[in-house]
C-alpha cells in the first residue's frame, strides 16, 4: 500500500502500481495541468506546465523534506511518502509564468482556430494564466503547411509539446514528425517527400493539445462547441474501437477516439476517422419500397411491414421453407429479434450469416518500452493496436445468436448456393454494409431461387432493385445497440442520429414484425432479454454493460487488459477535450 | 448569490410626508408637463413627425437591420467564427465557413455563407457585441417590410448591400480593423 501526500491530505494508493504524480493527483479528483504528458508517450517534461513542489516524509520521524526546486510531475513517481504540493503561491506563480512564454509567440486567432472549445492553452489559460501580454516585440508568425494530405500543421500555435513527433517514433514507429530548428526557431515539420501518411496519422490532430495540427476533413466547417458528443463504436471493421459520433444540424461531422484499454487505447485509424462519411450519404435509401406491377413504388413503412408479414406467414403456413440472411453489421438485438422472428413463423426456417467483407491482411502496431523512444517510459504501459482484416463490426454476435437459435451457423455462400438451387421458397436478405454486399449475378441468382424476397439495407444495391419488399434500414449511427468485437468484447454503442425521414431503425423493424406492442422499442430492453435467454451473453445480465465492455462467454480476454483497480481502468481524456468544469 | 453578501448595497425607497402623502404635486408635475407641451405645440414645436414624408432619425445607437460590413479591398470583414451564432440568443444566424481562398493571405477563414434570419432576430445586438472583427452591426434601418418569408431571410449578399447603402450616412464605429 502506497501512502502519498497531496496539499496536506493524506491518500492511499491501493495496488502500488508505478504510475506518476498526475495520475495519482487525478485519481484523487486534484488536477495538475499539463501539455506534454500522454500515458502511451514517454515523459520528456518539456512544457513544465506541470511543476508542483515534491518532498518526501520520514516514516519514523514525520519529519518532511521537501526539494529546493519545483519538479514536473509528470516524472515524479507516486511513490510511498511522496508529498506533493499543488496550489502553494510559488507553484501557481510558476503557472501563470510558463503561460506567458507559452503565448509569447502564440497568435490570438482563436476565432478561426478550430481547436477554440477544446485547446488546452484556452482551458489553461483561463485557469492559471494572467490576463494582458507584456511581450511587445513582434511575434513569430509561421506560415500554415501540411504535413500530408489529410493534416496542416499551423505551427504558429504550436507550443512544441512534440507530442505528435513522438507519436509517430514510439507508437506508428514511423517517424515523420520531427523537429526542425532550435530554441525560439524550432518548429514541427516533415522531410520533403516523406509525408504523414501512415494509417493511424489522424491521431496526432487529437493528441494535439493546441490547435497546430489539424484535421483538413474537419477544417473550418463547424466550430467545436455545437457539436453533441455520443458514444458510439467504429463499424469499420472487427476490432469495434470506441469512438464518439460528433453530430449537429442532423449531420455527423467527425469521430474522435475514445479511450478504451481493452481494445483500441487512445487510437483510431483513418479509415475510421472518415467512417462519419456514412451516415451523411446523400446516396441512403430515403424509403420503404414494395414491388407493384414491376415497379417499386414509395409504401409508408406499416404496409410495407404488413406486406412482409402477411406473404411469409402465407408462405409458411403452406409449408414453403424460409432462408434468412443475418447481416454481421447488425446489432446483437436486432440480429436476436430477426432470428426470434424468422424461427417464430416457421420453425424450419434456415438463419445463416451475411457476408462477411474482407480486405487485406491484419496491420497491428505493437509498440514497446524500448523501441523509438526518447524520454522515461517507467510509466508507460504498451497496448497493441490493430486493424482488423474483416471490415464488420458484429461477425461473433450474430454468429452467436444465429448458434442459440439454430445450433449451427451457416455461412453465406453455402446458404446462397442453398436459395439458388431452389431449396427455399422465401429469403429475408439484411445488409446494411457501407459497401454493396451483393453483386448482379448473386443478386439474380437469390432471386430466380425464391417467390418473395425482402431487402433490409440502407442503400441502392442490385439485390434490392430485385426484390418484393424493400425495408430501409438505419446506418449505424442511427441506432443503439451492442456489438461483439473481434476478441469477443460486447460494446454498447449510442444512437447519435435520429432515424432518416421515413425510415424506422432496423431494431423497431423488427418489433413490428414480431408484434411486441406499441411504442418504441429500447435497445436495453432488448439485450437484457437475450441476456437471461442466452448464456453466451450473460455478462450483460439486466441489459447493462460497463463502461469498457465485457468479454462475452467462451472469448478469452486479449491480455492488454489492466488489472483491476487501476488507473488505468478509468476513462482518460485529455482535460482541455472534455466539457469544462 | 448570498443575501448577506457585503457587497449588496440596499437602498430604501425615501419616505413620503405628509403633503406628499396626498399624491397632488406628483399629479401637478405630471399636468404640467401636459401644458408644457401643449403650450409647445401652440407655438409650432411639435413632438410628433409626419412619418413617412419626413423621416425618422433614431439615435446613434438604435439596433435596427443588420449589415455585412467590407473591408478596404472590398472583401466580406467577417472570419466565419460563428461567435454571433453562438451569442445569439434566438439562433437566427447561420454560417457555414469555409478555407480563404489562396489569395487571401490575412486570413484563413471566410464565411460561404452567412444568412440571418430578421423575422426571428429580436435586435438585441449581442451578434454585434460578439464579433472579434466587427463585421456584422446593427444599422439604423427600421422601416423593414417583405411580401414574404422567404425575402426576409437575408443572405451574405442582401446583408452586404446593406453595408453599401448604409457605409456614408454610418461609418463602421471601429474603424476597418481585419486582424485580431
Amino acid at each position: 500500500m502506497t501512502t502519498i501526500y497531496i496539499d496536506g491530505d493524506e491518500f492511499t494508493l491501493e495496488n502500488g502500481e508505478h504510475i506518476n504524480a498526475i495520475q495519482a493527483a487525478a485519481r484523487f479528483g486534484i488536477e495538475i495541468p499539463y501539455y506534454c504528458w500522454h500515458p502511451a508517450l514517454s515523459v520528456v517534461a518539456n512544457c513544465r506546465m506541470c511543476e508542483v513542489e515534491v518532498g518526501s516524509r520520514d516514516p519514523k520521524t514525520g519529519e518532511i523534506r521537501m526539494l529546493p526546486k519545483l519538479v514536473p510531475a509528470c516524472q515524479t513517481p507516486a511513490k510511498d511518502q511522496t508529498v506533493l504540493v499543488t496550489k502553494s503561491p510559488k507553484v501557481l506563480e510558476h503557472r501563470r509564468m510558463i503561460m506567458e512564454l507559452l503565448l509569447l509567440n502564440h497568435p490570438l486567432d482563436c476565432p478561426v482556430c478550430d481547436q477554440a472549445g477544446e485547446c488546452g492553452l484556452q482551458d489553461f489559460s483561463y485557469d492559471h494564466g494572467r490576463a494582458e501580454h507584456r511581450f511587445v516585440e513582434t511575434r513569430n508568425v509561421n506560415p500554415r503547411k501540411d504535413v500530408s494530405d489529410q493534416i496542416q500543421l499551423n505551427s504558429d500555435r504550436c507550443i512544441m509539446c512534440t507530442r505528435c513527433v513522438r507519436f509517430t517514433r514510439e507508437i506508428t514507429r514511423t517517424g515523420e514528425l520531427q523537429v526542425m530548428r532550435r530554441g525560439e526557431h524550432a518548429e514541427i515539420g516533415v522531410f520533403p517527400d516523406h509525408e504523414l501518411d501512415n494509417p493511424l496519422a489522424g491521431n496526432v490532430v487529437d493528441i494535439c493539445p493546441v490547435g497546430a495540427l489539424l484535421d483538413k476533413d474537419f477544417l473550418h466547417k463547424q466550430r467545436v462547441w455545437f457539436l453533441s458528443k455520443h458514444n458510439s463504436i467504429c463499424t469499420g471493421c472487427s476490432t469495434g474501437c470506441n469512438i464518439t459520433v460528433e453530430e449537429n444540424k442532423g449531420a455527423a461531422w467527425r469521430h474522435k477516439p475514445r479511450y478504451n484499454p481493452h481494445v483500441n487505447d487512445y487510437w483510431i485509424c483513418d479509415e475510421g476517422r472518415r467512417g462519419y462519411k456514412v451516415a451523411n450519404d446523400p446516396e441512403l435509401l430515403d424509403a420503404t419500397y414494395v414491388l407493384e406491377d414491376g415497379d417499386h413504388r414509395a409504401t409508408p413503412i406499416d404496409q410495407a411491414i404488413a406486406a412482409v408479414s402477411r406473404n411469409l406467414a402465407l408462405i409458411a403456413r403452406e409449408g414453403g421453407k424460409i432462408a434468412a440472411i443475418v447481416s454481421p453489421f447488425l446489432t446483437v438485438e436486432e440480429a436476436y429479434l430477426l432470428c426470434k422472428y424468422i424461427k417464430t413463423i416457421s420453425p424450419s426456417s434456415v438463419l445463416a450469416l451475411g457476408p462477411v467483407p474482407r480486405s487485406g491482411e491484419d496491420a497491428t502496431w505493437l509498440p514497446d518500452k524500448s523501441q523509438g523512444r526518447t524520454g522515461d517510459v517507467s510509466f508507460v504501459v504498451c497496448r497493441p493496436f490493430t486493424i482488423r482484416a474483416e471490415k464488420c463490426p458484429n461477425r461473433r454476435g450474430v454468429e452467436e445468436i444465429v448458434r442459440h437459435f439454430q445450433g449451427e451457423v451457416i455461412d453465406y455462400a453455402s446458404i446462397a448456393a442453398r436459395i439458388g438451387g431452389g431449396e427455399f421458397q422465401a429469403a429475408y436478405v439484411t445488409s446494411n454494409a457501407p459497401e454493396p454486399a451483393f453483386d448482379e449475378s448473386t443478386a439474380a441468382t437469390i432471386r430466380r431461387g425464391v417467390s418473395f424476397l425482402v431487402v433490409q439495407d440502407t442503400r441502392v444495391t442490385p439485390l434490392a432493385n430485385q426484390a418484393d419488399v424493400v425495408l430501409a434500414g438505419g446506418t449505424y449511427a442511427e441506432k443503439a445497440g451492442c456489438y461483439v468485437n473481434h476478441d469477443g468484447r460486447l460494446q454498447f454503442a449510442e444512437a447519435a442520429l435520429p432515424p432518416r425521414e421515413g425510415v424506422l431503425p432496423d431494431l423497431d423493424l423488427f418489433a413490428i414484425l414480431l408484434e411486441r406492442g406499441a411504442g418504441p422499442i429500447r435497445s436495453s430492453e432488448v439485450l437484457a432479454e437475450l441476456a437471461a435467454e442466452i448464456d453466451v451473453f450473460a455478462v450483460a445480465a439486466g441489459g447493462r454493460l460497463p463502461e469498457f465492455g465485457a468479454t462475452i462467454g467462451g472469448a478469452e480476454p486479449n491480455g492488454t487488459a489492466p488489472k483491476n483497480g487501476s488507473v488505468y481502468e478509468q476513462l482518460y481524456q485529455d482535460p482541455w477535450a472534455g466539457a469544462r468544469r | 448569490m448570498r443575501l448577506d453578501d457585503p457587497c449588496i448595497k440596499k437602498l430604501e425607497p425615501p419616505k413620503l410626508n405628509v403633503f406628499e402623502r396626498t399624491y397632488l404635486p406628483q399629479i401637478l408635475d405630471g399636468l404640467a408637463v401636459t401644458g408644457r407641451h401643449i403650450l409647445g405645440v401652440l407655438r409650432g414645436e411639435s413632438i410628433t413627425i409626419e412619418y413617412p414624408e419626413q423621416p425618422h432619425r433614431p439615435s446613434p445607437n438604435y439596433r435596427g437591420v443588420h449589415r455585412l460590413n467590407k473591408d478596404e479591398q472590398g472583401r466580406v470583414k467577417c472570419v466565419a467564427c460563428m461567435l454571433c451564432a453562438t451569442a445569439c440568443p434566438v439562433h437566427c444566424i447561420d454560417i457555414i465557413g469555409a478555407t480563404a481562398p489562396e489569395n487571401w493571405s490575412d486570413r484563413e477563414k471566410y464565411p460561404e455563407s452567412f444568412v440571418i434570419d430578421e423575422l426571428r432576430c429580436i435586435f438585441c445586438g449581442m451578434c454585434e457585441e460578439a464579433c472579434p472583427v466587427d463585421a456584422v452591426e446593427l444599422t439604423s434601418f427600421y422601416d423593414l417590410t417583405g411580401l414574404s418569408r422567404e425575402e426576409m431571410i437575408f443572405d451574405k449578399t442582401k446583408l452586404l448591400s446593406v453595408y453599401d447603402l448604409t457605409k456614408e450616412a454610418e461609418p463602421s464605429r471601429m474603424g476597418n480593423l481585419t486582424t485580431f
